[in-house]
């Protein structure tokens, strides 16, 4: 089976719990699931959803169309319908059917007149009622139910508001037209409202009266989800962790050993700071602490790049993590830990620019500026994740490779993996922590001496006494502006790029899928990897034989590995989520090849599956430069 | 003594710089406290001033414009056992990095803020620093200054340190002394010193500082209880404006919490277990991290 699911509503009107219900119902039955939250920077009232994708495969991307939507507002309706497939299903509110679907006063206008000319076009009325009819025509199954009825029946007496339980009813009714048993729908309630006993109580009785109202009502079997079983247990899959990308991400860290944290909030990176300071305390199996990571809420990034560099200065695994804005202000800092060889992680989630741009969606337009941000040159990691799994793992791989390396490092992450839902199996706890040379330091240290491998023994403060300047300097790290000692420095952390290139395994360079000969390559990094590689069975079914190569270190450049994959295509495609294709710009430049045909988004939301399949074909079918549009 | 505090790099200040006086009363302090080399840090921000944390013997971190509040925070956090100063010029630490010099009162982190106030930006040329007077024509500048200066004493007051000191780079034995005391209150510090600067600054000379300065005497700076520190911020105030600038402690108070203890209410483990002090490893792997105790919301 593979089913998506829209659901939407205001800003701050239980969207979010919603949506967290009906991922948490469809991974404790045993599926896998992918949840892509889209919202405005707004924190109550216009149009924000989930668009959820479950199947019994494992996915890392949502797909058009969908098969079922949940309104809790005409907007919702309004935006979405379109992205129904005939067949599909929609669930809403009777009581809102008299109502306009695009006059709220917090519809964007630019939307309204976008979806007012779409529905007169399709000769629409503007109301719920409207749309209904025309939908019944259009073969979608219209579930109208009167959720504000059965809501106020249990409410009855309290003093709780009907929408505060609009979202659990919605869900209940779409995961009982599916044909989901109570139990997994209160197991959804009970771990989303963990230690809110009240709250655990009301909603199951708003649960148990929709199951009630729909148990005489036609069971839709969603052809998509025909002839599957959805019920498959833990057994099959396993123990595993149910979390958004920055949680992925707080985890991995906290695992590789980060015990100072700085942040000044922003979206869609400040949720790490916040979880991490909520898992406050690191257990072992025998209950005992074993660690403690320590979180400063800083008064701008400036700070918070500064505090992070000084926590490192004293041996301390420290990290910051922010966005674009806040990167752009972080990057003096940024080359004052390139020139001082400071192991500093930098967690980076991508948003749209330039300036605030789109502070809640998403981008992958930062590349080139992770890579070249600074005056001077120096050393620098760059590390892209393509989906939650990687994000946890090179959470502690970037502070093994800042260590081993002294240099800086960035892990680069965007919104898409931010602010999407997923699970992933719990790692084993075999995982490495490499330090790298590490010494105390003793009489006459000098933290830049020059050694064979350009990795001068570091020692943390507090255990010998060292100099450090952002100036260049000696190998005691006083300033020094000789030409040969400069030469000598620079040539020092210059040539760790190429060093890194040869020591990182293959593994971390680049990930290719796909069958072993193929005709055309198609080229992604970051969170767009999840839809390519989720399409790999349907663009092989065309005939052609199609891989995919992601690349995962940005910088430096791995050309080498990245060629050996090229020599043996016809034709080299790349997918990204920007207006200039910058990981095609760094092919082209560090392989010396032409990119034949580039995939582009850069509306502000993520490439989802079908969108990787119709833009492929296009550029099949001769097109050199195809700009996706998909998404609400 | 002091001389053991001297590290091998030539301090490059123009002759007859008030610097030097900073940097001998530092040493002579540091070698008065007995303060343990390896544990000490002076971070430093750019300009004639920042170079201090090259030509002490001990930790110097010369950090970036502005910044060194921030690197000697995020040191100090991380590793409450070291000793931090920071060592930043009036553009520095009032202008460029004037943030971060309210939001370490408003944190009350135990550390010191030495701002070498010579009223102009030294290293690039004589421009007018914060402090400044309104209508001061010094010799960098093409017109008189048409900005207000601000009070280092007075904002670091209402930022919240809980040490405010003034001194003169001249009067190094009184400069010490202020230096011993901001070292060993427990708290943020701010040390402001009238710097001289030669070259640039032909106004504020050792002889306009006679005229214009006086040394406090029977001042009590010590706030006795919480009740009290409105009272003594209205008696700072009112000194302040007088016409002449107070050398000496200023205000000390120990009745505000310390961030570290700060923290330690939050998380009972940072006291004896700050980051600096934390295992992170074991045998190359991971610790052995119980998922269902620390990861348990996330599992299903
Ligand atoms: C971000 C940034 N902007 C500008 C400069 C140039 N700069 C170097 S020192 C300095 C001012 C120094 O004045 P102050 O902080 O008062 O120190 P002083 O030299 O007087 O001791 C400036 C503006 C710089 N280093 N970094
Ligand atoms: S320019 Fe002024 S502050 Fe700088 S070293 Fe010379 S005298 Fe000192
Ligand atoms: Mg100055």
């Amino acid at each position: 089976m593979d089913l998506n699911i829209i659901i939407g509503g205001p800003q701050g009107g239980g969207v979010e719990t919603a949506g967290m219900l009906l991922i948490r119902a469809t991974a404790t039955a045993g599926l896998q699931v992918f949840g892509v939250r889209e919202y405005h920077s707004n924190i109550k009232g216009k149009h924000s959803y989930f668009h959820i994708r479950t199947s019994n495969k494992p996915i890392n991307s949502i797909k058009h169309p969908a098969d079922i939507l949940g309104g809790l507002d005409p907007e919702t309706l309004a935006t979405h319908f379109s992205e129904l497939r005939k067949g599909g299903v929609v669930v809403y509110d009777e009581a809102i059917e008299s109502k306009s679907l695009t006059r709220s006063p917090s519809i964007d206008p630019a939307k309204a007149k976008r979806l007012r000319s779409a529905l007169t076009e399709k000769g629409i009325k503007d109301t719920v009622e409207g749309l209904r009819e025309y939908l019944k025509g259009e073969g979608v199954s219209v579930y109208a139910i009167p959720f504000s009825k059965i809501i106020s029946n249990v409410l009855k007496g309290t003093n709780i508001q009907i929408e505060r339980t609009m979202n659990t009813a919605i869900t209940s009714a779409i995961l009982s037209i599916l044909g989901m048993k109570k139990d997994i729908v209160y197991d959804a309630i009970s771990s989303l409202f963990a230690g809110k006993a009240g709250i655990i109580e009301v909603n199951r009785k708003v649960a148990d009266a929709v199951y009630e109202e729909l148990s005489t009502a036609e069971k839709f079997q969603v052809e998509s989800a025909k002839g599957e079983d959805d019920k498959k247990g833990h057994e099959e899959v396993g123990k595993r962790l149910l979390l958004a990308g920055n949680d992925a991400v707080a985890i991995g860290k906290i695992l590789g050993g980060l015990r100072f944290q700085t942040y000044y909030p922003i979206t869609p990176a400040a949720d790490e700071s916040l979880v991490i300071e909520e898992i406050a305390k690191i257990f072992d199996n025998e209950g005992r602490i074993i660690g403690s990571p320590i979180v400063v809420q800083t008064e701008d990034e400036i700070s918070a790049v500064g505090m992070a560099i000084g926590g490192v200065l004293t041996g301390v695994r420290s990290a910051t993590s922010t966005s674009g804005p806040g990167f752009s202000l972080m990057v003096e800092g940024l080359g004052w830990a390139g020139i001082n060889e400071v192991p500093l992680v930098i967690t980076y989630y991508q948003r749209g620019g330039p300036s605030t741009g789109l502070p809640t969606r998403h981008s992958q337009s930062d590349l080139l500026f992770s890579i070249f941000a600074g005056h001077g040159e120096f050393a620098r990691i760059v590390i892209a994740s393509g989906d939650h799994r990687e994000a946890m793992e090179d959470a502690v791989k970037c502070f093994n490779y800042a260590e081993i390396f002294q240099v800086p490092v960035i892990h680069l992450l965007d919104k898409g993996l931010a602010n999407s839902v997923t699970t992933v199996p719990v790692p084993s706890i075999d995982i490495p922590i490499v330090r790298g040379k590490i010494v105390d330091g003793g009489e006459e240290y000098k933290r830049f001496k020059l050694t064979e491998d350009r990795i001068s023994p570091r020692a943390f403060l507090g255990r010998t006494i060292q100099w450090y300047t952002g100036d260049e300097h000696n190998e005691y790290g006083n300033i020094c502006e000789d030409p040969v000692v400069r030469e000598e420095m620079y040539r020092k952390r210059m040539e760790k790029r190429r060093m890194i290139l040869e020591e990182l395994p293959d593994w971390d360079k680049a990930r290719f899928y796909g069958p072993e000969k193929y005709d055309d390559l198609l080229l992604t990094w970051g969170t767009t990897k999840g839809a390519v590689v989720d399409a790999l069975p349907e663009l092989n079914a065309t005939g052609e034989r199609v891989s995919v190569l992601q690349v995962r270190l940005m910088e430096p450049f791995p050309a080498d590995y990245v060629s050996e994959f090229i020599a043996g295509s016809r034709r080299v495609v790349s997918i990204e989520a920007n207006y200039t294709g910058q990981l095609a710009w760094l092919i082209e430049r560090y392989c010396k090849i032409n990119v034949d045909g580039k995939v582009l988004k850069y509306n502000g939301r993520t490439i989802s599956e079908d969108e990787v399949l119709n833009g492929y074909r296009r550029i099949k079918e001769g097109e050199t430069s195809v700009v996706l549009t998909g998404g609400e | 003594m002091a001389a053991e505090w001297s590290s091998d790099v030539w301090p490059d200040w123009c002759p007859g710089c008030g610097n030097f006086g900073i940097l001998s009363a530092l040493k002579l302090a540091l070698s008065e406290l007995r303060i343990n080399k390896r544990e000490f840090v002076i971070v430093s921000g750019i300009g004639c001033s920042g170079k201090i944390a090259h030509f002490v013997r001990t930790n110097g971190v010369h950090t970036l414009h502005g910044r060194a509040i921030p690197f000697a925070s995020g040191i100090k956090v991380a590793n409450p056992e070291l000793k931090v100063v920071v060592h930043g010029g009036d553009g520095d630490l009032l202008g460029i990095g004037m943030g971060h010099f309210i939001a370490l009162g408003r944190r009350n982190i135990d550390i010191l803020v030495v701002i070498h106030n010579n009223g102009v930006y030294g290293l690039t040329k004589g421009q007018a620093s914060p402090t400044l007077g309104k209508g001061v024509k010094t010799k960098g500048l093409a017109f008189p200054n048409i900005t207000e200066p601000v009070n280092p004493i007075l904002l670091g007051m209402m930022s919240g340190y809980t040490f405010l000191a003034r001194g003169y780079a001249y009067s190094v034995e009184h400069l010490k002394d202020l230096l011993k005391a901001g070292l060993n209150h427990k708290g943020a510090g701010v040390l402001e010193v009238i710097q001289p600067c030669p070259t640039w600054n032909n106004v504020t000379t050792t002889e306009w500082v006679s005229n214009n300065t006086f040394y406090l005497k029977d001042w009590k700076p010590l706030v006795e209880k919480k009740e009290d520190l409105a009272q003594k911020m209205k008696e700072v105030l009112s000194m302040e404006y007088g016409d002449k600038r107070a050398l000496g402690i200023i205000l000390e108070d120990n009745t505000r919490e310390v961030y570290q203890e700060r923290v330690t209410k939050l998380n009972e483990i940072y006291d004896k277990y700050p980051p600096s002090k934390q295992k992170i490893e074991s045998n190359g792997r991971i610790l052995p991290i119980s998922f269902e105790k620390t990861f348990e919301k996330y599992l299903i």
